[in-house]
């Protein structure tokens, strides 16, 4: 295969791989961007987005937990997945909602420790109390039917459907996001106050509401993410932490508060990954046998973030503080 | 260290001082036992003599990680094992050591772990179960990395290691121990059974990828995977090595794609295979290449579902397995478990814990060097695959290897995920003892001196 196939491939995975951070990340900078508030739950959103999903869209087999000791074998309601990517983010939307109001609110003048903290601990609660219901075992997500299976691509050749459909989703609610924070009065209102919030209080507007409706937007993504993500593999009380740090270099390579930044850090850390785990680089030679490069794709990212900070300690799009 | 080693003392010197009971200082100079067997003729070593009316076996699995739901599995069918042990049923009412009455007159009571997939984790975790549970045997698996952990623990503490899940050439290879016994065949063997019934249904001239977990398991399951099908005239492209845990395998297995191999490998197991199979049948991979799945057991067929259709495997033992011993099992599992068919991880682990406590009651005491000399070289034809041997030099049992396919995902159902294909008899597989990996097993003492 040619040379050209190969890149494209690695592109093609790595935009993918990078899809699902972006969707994590915009909501971790937006949130961390205006509101200063370090969200160490963020990947729970993730979590929940994914077992709610899971719950919509497949009917699910327990194995184990309280819900199978109870009586119920089988959970879900078996919808589909259409239904599950309108409901899930709605949810989660209220979730967000509830968590700026409840738990994030009175952290908001608190240091960045006892933020990371309280969202750290109610990371571990949710993952915990989703694993005494569900169980610890992983759960097959099932993609939609329309959606499942290989597609041929010119060029590149066989490509899984649902991996593009993850792009797509992707840039569709990356592209409403953009439009809703650069081109509304309420994304006026939410830059101003990310840059100047005492200014923007002397003007008579109040604060409270767009930061509420902020959170809650960065969480329904998460949860999103959740539904779209989780088909890519099992689900398991995991794959919230699992989600969160990628997530979180991705806000520090692309810059706080910044959703161009999430985009094109989220790009950028799929695309260091798909190339380390990827020819040409797959292993070369070297003394004493052959060098692996995919145990270092996860290396790559980390340096790829180092690399970032000692350039550009803001990230990639950041700005510095104003205040 | 110090604070091990401490405590090592302070449980040996409570031990023999307990032991001595009434003959006092008598006891230290060899006349120890009076415990754990009715015998006094043994001196204290490991958890020997066991103290009061009860014996504590260790249940070390993985209940979070990647392995986890083999370990869940496998936690059902230790409990099930205890409780025939102390009440009758499943294989103890056949096995003509066991009584159904406990073992040597002691209430089993067990106690469990959870190794999260990790070696420093499991050995924490068996660790905890020697100092504090002082249990007499301790088992689990599900990881060759969790299991030689625990292994290289139980030669150190003098307690008995039953390897329950783990594959790789190692554990009963350059790893080996005196105080570990494996039921379970390795991948050598699975190497030796699957290339004849895969060339012969595939070709004999195919070129293959592979991708591994990067592990022991995984780095010896490649190695034999290579060296077997080599010798069946296949060639290998290249070998890729993946994390333990990775979730995401789309990137390696383009890279398989374009390759040009006429075959894939994944040498990928537990979750990890259920991800990376369903993945490559995602990208579409089976319609170019043939993918093996080297290592099968049911709980990752089911999480792979429909992947799986026509994908060639070992398995450590099915339901559809027809004899005595195998029916039993299975219908004393689904009566316990609401009617749930039991997976392969789950009849090994059954299995060891019955053995062990087997070779207990055959030794009269619980000993650890008596019963070890009870199970090194002990045959046996009761559990389910033919008849087999507790090999002596190495402690690998030598036994037959189902090979199985992948059903379709309409003819799945009922705990059925797989047609079995062929039962490779012991006699085709195996190695001497100075072969293969048996070449560098040197069993260490059994302390008894």
């Amino acid at each position: 295969m040619s040379l050209f196939a190969d890149l494209l491939g690695v592109f093609l995975n790595g935009l993918q791989a990078g899809a699902i951070y972006i969707l994590v990340a915009i909501g971790l900078s937006i949130i961390l961007g205006t509101l200063k508030f370090v969200n160490f739950a963020h990947g729970a959103l993730y979590l929940v987005g994914a077992y709610a999903g899971l719950l919509i869209a497949n009917e699910v087999s327990l194995s184990n937990g309280l819900l199978q000791r109870y009586g119920y074998d089988t959970v879900g309601l078996g919808w589909g997945f259409l239904p599950a990517l309108v409901i899930v983010p709605a949810l989660v939307f209220v979730v967000g909602l509830a968590m700026e109001r409840y738990l994030a609110r009175p952290f908001y003048d608190r240091s960045d420790l006892d933020q990371i903290l309280v969202t750290f601990g109610l990371a571990i609660i949710v993952q915990e109390a989703v694993r005494v219901l569900f169980g610890g075992q992983s759960i097959n997500f099932r993609r939609p039917g329309w959606a499942s299976g290989p597609v041929a691509l010119p060029v590149v050749g066989n490509f899984p459907k649902w991996r593009l459909y993850v792009i797509a989703i992707t840039a569709v609610l990356v592209l409403l996001v953009f439009l809703l924070v650069e081109y509304t009065d309420f994304g006026l209102v939410v830059r101003a106050g990310t840059r100047d919030p005492e200014m923007v209080q002397l003007l008579g507007i109040k604060l409270t509401r767009p930061y509420i409706v902020m959170f809650a937007i960065g969480a329904a993504l998460a949860g999103v993410a959740g539904v779209v993500g989780a088909p890519l593999e099992n689900v398991n009380p995991s794959i919230g932490m699992e989600t969160l740090v990628p997530a979180f270099l991705v806000v520090v390579i692309g810059g706080v508060g910044s959703i161009r930044g999430a985009v094109v850090g989220g790009a950028a850390v799929g695309m260091v990954y798909a190339i380390l785990v990827g020819a040409p680089l797959a292993s070369i030679p070297v003394i004493g046998g052959a060098l692996s490069w995919s145990a270092w794709s996860q290396v790559g990212i980390y340096a790829l973030a180092a690399v970032v900070l000692l350039l550009r300690p803001e990230g990639l799009f950041g700005s510095e503080e104003v205040s | 260290m110090a604070r091990d080693s401490e405590s090592l003392t302070r449980r040996d010197v409570l031990k023999t001082s307990g032991a001595a009971g009434a003959v006092g200082l008598a006891g230290l100079a060899g006349c120890t036992g009076g415990g754990g067997g009715g015998d006094s003729e043994y001196p204290a070593l490991g958890n020997y003599p066991v103290e009061g009316d009860t014996v504590t076996f260790g249940f070390n699995v993985p209940t979070t990680g990647p392995y986890s739901s083999e370990g869940e599995d496998e936690l059902r069918a230790y409990q099930l094992a205890v409780e025939h042990l102390n009440n009758g049923g499943g294989w103890v009412d056949d096995f003509g050591d066991l009584s159904g009455d406990g073992v040597l007159d002691y209430e089993v009571d067990y106690v469990e772990g959870d190794t999260a997939t990790d070696a420093d984790t499991a050995r924490e975790s068996a660790s905890r179960m020697i100092e504090r549970d002082d249990v007499i045997m301790f088992s689990g698996g599900s990881s060759s990395a969790t299991a030689i952990a625990m292994q290289g623990l139980a030669q150190e503490e003098r307690v008995l290691f039953m390897c329950c899940l783990t594959h790789s050439n190692d554990t009963t290879g350059k790893d080996c121990q005196r105080y570990g016994f494996r039921e379970m065949f390795n991948a050598y063997m699975t190497g030796q059974a699957l290339a004849p019934v895969v060339t012969e249904d595939y070709g004999s001239d195919l070129s293959f990828y592979q991708l591994y977990a990067d592990y022991s398991w995984g780095q010896t399951q490649q190695e034999s995977m290579r060296m077997f099908f080599e010798e069946a005239g296949w060639s290998e492209v290249d070998s890729v090595a993946t994390p333990l845990g990775e979730s995401d395998y789309q990137s390696y297995l383009s890279e398989a794609a374009s390759s040009g191999a006429d075959a894939l490998f994944l040498n990928h197991y537990g979750l990890d295979g259920a991800n990376s199979l369903s993945q490559a049948v995602e990208a579409g991979i089976d319609q170019d290449m043939e993918i093996v799945m080297p290592l099968y057991n049911r709980p990752m067929a089911q999480g792979a579902s429909q992947a799986i259709e026509g994908i060639y495997g070992t398995i450590a033992w099915d339901s559809q397995i027809d004899n005595g011993p195998s029916n039993t099992f299975t219908e004393a599992f689904g009566e316990a478990y609401n009617g749930r068919v039991p997976s392969g991880p789950a009849q090994i682990a059954y299995a060891q814990t019955l053995q062990y406590a087997a070779a207990a009651e055959r030794a009269g005491t619980f000993y650890p060097p008596e019963v070890i000399s009870q199970l090194e070289g002990y045959e046996y034809d009761n559990i389910g695959m033919g008849a087999e041997t507790m090999r002596a030099c190495d402690h690998q049992a030598q036994r037959d290897i189902p090979i199985v396919r992948g059903l379709p995902e309409s003819e799945q159902g009922d705990g059925q995920f797989f047609e079995v294909v062929n039962v490779t008899s012991r006699d085709d597989v195996g190695y001497a003892c100075d072969e293969g990996p048996a070449a560098d097993c040197e069993l260490g003492d059994d302390g008894s001196e």
